[in-house]
């Protein structure tokens, strides 16, 4: 059995961490965004439980979402100045490709239909088809009916998940048509567009419904969702220690299966008046491989889930700060954890300086395998 | 002896012999199956499934093998998780924890025995054939609406004794001020009456006498014309017909219960006081690090000084 190993990154980001995304197509390329303002890529040597900074990207503020494009050298990133920017890795090419009118808390590509998707606490997505050509193309936006904190994407559709416990998934090919249809018909006032506004192309408001809309199944605010890889459905997790597996087939049958778990849980101790302290789960990430999951919490512990089985496969504990965010590598070899303090009720400040980890854990082969359903 | 054979009821001896788990509470049938547990659920190790004997031997194998620290037992129940503590089988239970265990186990098998006493209706062991327990008493609705009828019958009687004549039948739906069997005509404002109508306890001395009615009045039926508005369970001057109205709704209420086979609460019952009970031991109190539910961690941190983004352009 191969060994089972996990590092810490030396160079860790300069303040606490927003996300950590391994790039799909290349197991040893790390991006990790971060409060100070910055965008960091990562080379993890394979096989050498080491990992060097290769670069910096500085933003006007700090980054909050962070993706990959087509392939390892595109990222796209969203913060708190409100952009999305494309990112040219090898270059480093900054594109501004839409501005909200609030932080950009989440941006997710998708390689099947070319679009890459950003959610702001503005109530709104921008959906931009990428090509190859350096103009960046007229985005359409949609207008939810709250702000979003999380977003994923699967081959087929796209979970927002909204205040107010709301959940919209819409359809990736419909998304795509309507899309495609737009540049045909919009490309003379695609032009006037960005004169008007400093190159940044202004978004063109399309009414593009939600192919499903849903109740969150967890009574508190969502903090993360992540897509089966298989198309099947998705995972979402709350403030309140709590996941929930959800189905996207609306059948009886296939809504009868969804189903939600307590964790991230610590028990009090009794002179405090005994208890649970109750953690948030800020990530959530899908094995590319075997549709296992594996869960972070405010409590410095990961959890990896048998989604099938309804079973806890791992945990691994020991994490120094609350675990905000998690990237499978896309062989599924790998996973990056990033741990930064929790910013808990009451706080007046907060700073993840000197306290934000990134590690990198190297899965042995039958780690993040499922038993399947028994 | 013939007759049906009956499940063989363990004594208390048997059960407080079962081997169990200290991490768990899990009873087992025998010793071997323990420990094979305990090597699955708390001994096995978290990187290679390789189970150990002891959470000692994990300790050491993670630590050698794996350069981990075990932080604790996984697996557990709440407290349970330490690493002090050397468990291989029955063996190393500290013995305080050991003799709650027992005490819990006799305590729910007096509870089970006394289940089935009551249940069977047989004496305790060694107790001869006159146990004080007995069968708990249930009323059919039948025997309830006799038990109505009866006191109701009681009750016009004594209304036509105390009666100074001139009660029509409309006294029932108007007026029931004048007509209540009671001397007193004027109540204080909010005496609470006491329940001079029990709903469904303590029967009345010689409850059988119902029978022997002439005819028991259903609640289609005409009332008898010399029956009087009923007594109140409380008075209300303010609104002294609503009240009359809404008791006698009250008892409508009931006869329909009776009728359709609902029983009445019984206060008498143990059971719901202790499954309301349990429920109060299930809701721990929990303690959310971050409870707030309108906002995100992420914006709260965004609108701080040192995060925050000032457009140069807007």
């Amino acid at each position: 059995m191969a060994p089972a190993t996990q590092f810490e990154i030396a160079q860790s980001p300069g303040d606490a961490l927003t996300a950590v995304v391994f790039a799909p197509d290349d197991p040893s390329r790390l991006l990790v965004s971060s409060w100070d303002r910055k965008l960091y890529m990562y080379d993890v040597a394979q096989g050498k439980e080491e990992a060097t900074l290769v670069k910096t990207f500085d933003h006007r503020a700090p980054v909050l979402a962070v993706c990959f494009g087509a392939n390892k050298d595109v990222a796209f990133t969203g913060g708190v100045d409100r952009w999305v920017k494309k990112i040219n890795l090898a270059t480093g090419d900054q594109t501004v490709l839409s501005e909200h009118t609030a932080p950009v808390r989440c941006v997710v590509y998708s390689p099947e239909h070319s679009i890459l998707i950003s959610a702001s606490w503005d109530c709104s997505l921008h959906i931009h088809h990428i090509s190859d050509d350096s103009e960046p193309s007229t985005p359409l936006k949609i207008q939810l009916p709250g702000k979003a904190h999380a977003l994923a994407a699967s081959p087929s559709k796209v979970v927002v998940a909204m205040t107010a416990r709301l959940v919209h998934i819409y359809d990736l090919p419909t998304i795509a048509s309507v899309l495609a249809l737009s540049a045909t018909s919009n490309g003379h006032s695609d032009t006037d567009a960005k004169a008007d506004n400093s190159g940044i192309p202004t978004p063109v408001v399309s009414d593009i419904q939600p192919w499903q809309q849903r109740e969150s199944s967890l009574k508190f605010l969502t903090r993360a969702v992540s897509c089966m890889p298989n198309d099947a459905g998705y995972a979402t997790s709350s403030i309140e220690g709590r996941v929930a597996v959800e189905w996207f087939e609306d059948t009886p049958e296939s809504q009868a299966r969804k189903y939600a778990f307590k964790c991230h849980r610590q028990v009090a101790p009794e002179e405090e008046g005994g208890g649970d302290i109750v953690y948030p789960v800020h990530a959530l990430a899908f094995h590319p491989v075997y549709g296992t999951f594996a869960s972070g919490g405010g409590d410095g512990t990961v959890a990896l889930w048998d989604a099938e089985a309804k079973r806890r496969m791992r945990q691994y504990q020991g994490l120094p700060e609350g675990v905000h965010s998690l990237g499978f590598s896309g062989d599924g070899k790998y996973l990056a954890i990033g741990t930064c303090p929790n910013f808990e009720d009451g706080m007046e400040d907060y700073s993840g300086v000197g306290r934000t980890h990134v590690f990198i854990r190297e899965l042995s082969e039958t780690e993040a395998k499922g038993k399947g359903s028994k | 002896m013939p007759g049906k054979k009956r499940a063989r009821i363990p004594d208390v001896q048997e059960l407080l012999e079962k081997p169990w788990c200290y991490y768990c509470e899990r009873e087992f049938e025998d010793l071997k199956m323990l420990i094979s547990h305990q090597k699955a659920k708390h001994f096995k190790c978290s990187r290679c499934n390789k189970r150990l004997n002891t959470a000692g031997g994990l300790a050491v194998h993670m630590t050698q093998v794996h350069k981990e620290t075990l932080e604790m037992v996984e697996n557990t129940i709440q407290g349970r998780e330490g690493l002090e503590v050397e468990i291989f089988g029955m063996e190393g239970v500290p013995a305080e924890i050991l003799h709650e265990h027992q005490r819990a186990i006799v305590l729910e098998y007096n509870a089970k025995q006394m289940e089935r006493r009551i249940a069977t209706g047989n004496p305790p062991p060694g107790q001869g054939g006159h146990g004080s327990t007995k069968r708990l008493k249930t009323e059919t609705p039948e025997e309830l609406k006799a038990r109505l009828a009866e006191f109701k019958a009681k009750n016009a009687a004594a209304k036509a004794a105390a009666a100074n004549g001139g009660i029509s039948a409309e006294a029932n739906a108007g007026s029931p001020g004048q007509a209540y069997p009671y001397p007193q005509t004027a109540y204080p404002p909010t005496t609470m009456f006491p329940p001079t109508y029990p709903p469904s306890i303590s029967p009345p001395p010689g409850a059988q006498s119902a029978f022997n009615l002439p005819a028991r009045p259903t609640v289609s039926a005409p009332i008898p014309t010399v029956l009087p508005a009923r007594p109140p369970y409380y008075y209300n001057a303010s609104a002294p017909s609503a009240t009359a109205s809404a008791i006698s709704d009250d008892i409508d209420e009931m006869i329909r219960m009776a009728e359709a086979g609902i029983k009445p609460p019984q206060q008498q019952s143990p059971a719901p006081e202790g499954s309301t009970e349990k429920k109060g031991k299930k809701e721990k109190h929990v303690r959310m690090v971050y409870g707030t539910s309108d906002a995100s961690p992420e914006e709260r941190i965004s609108t701080l000084t040192a995060y925050n983004f000032v457009s140069v352009g807007a």
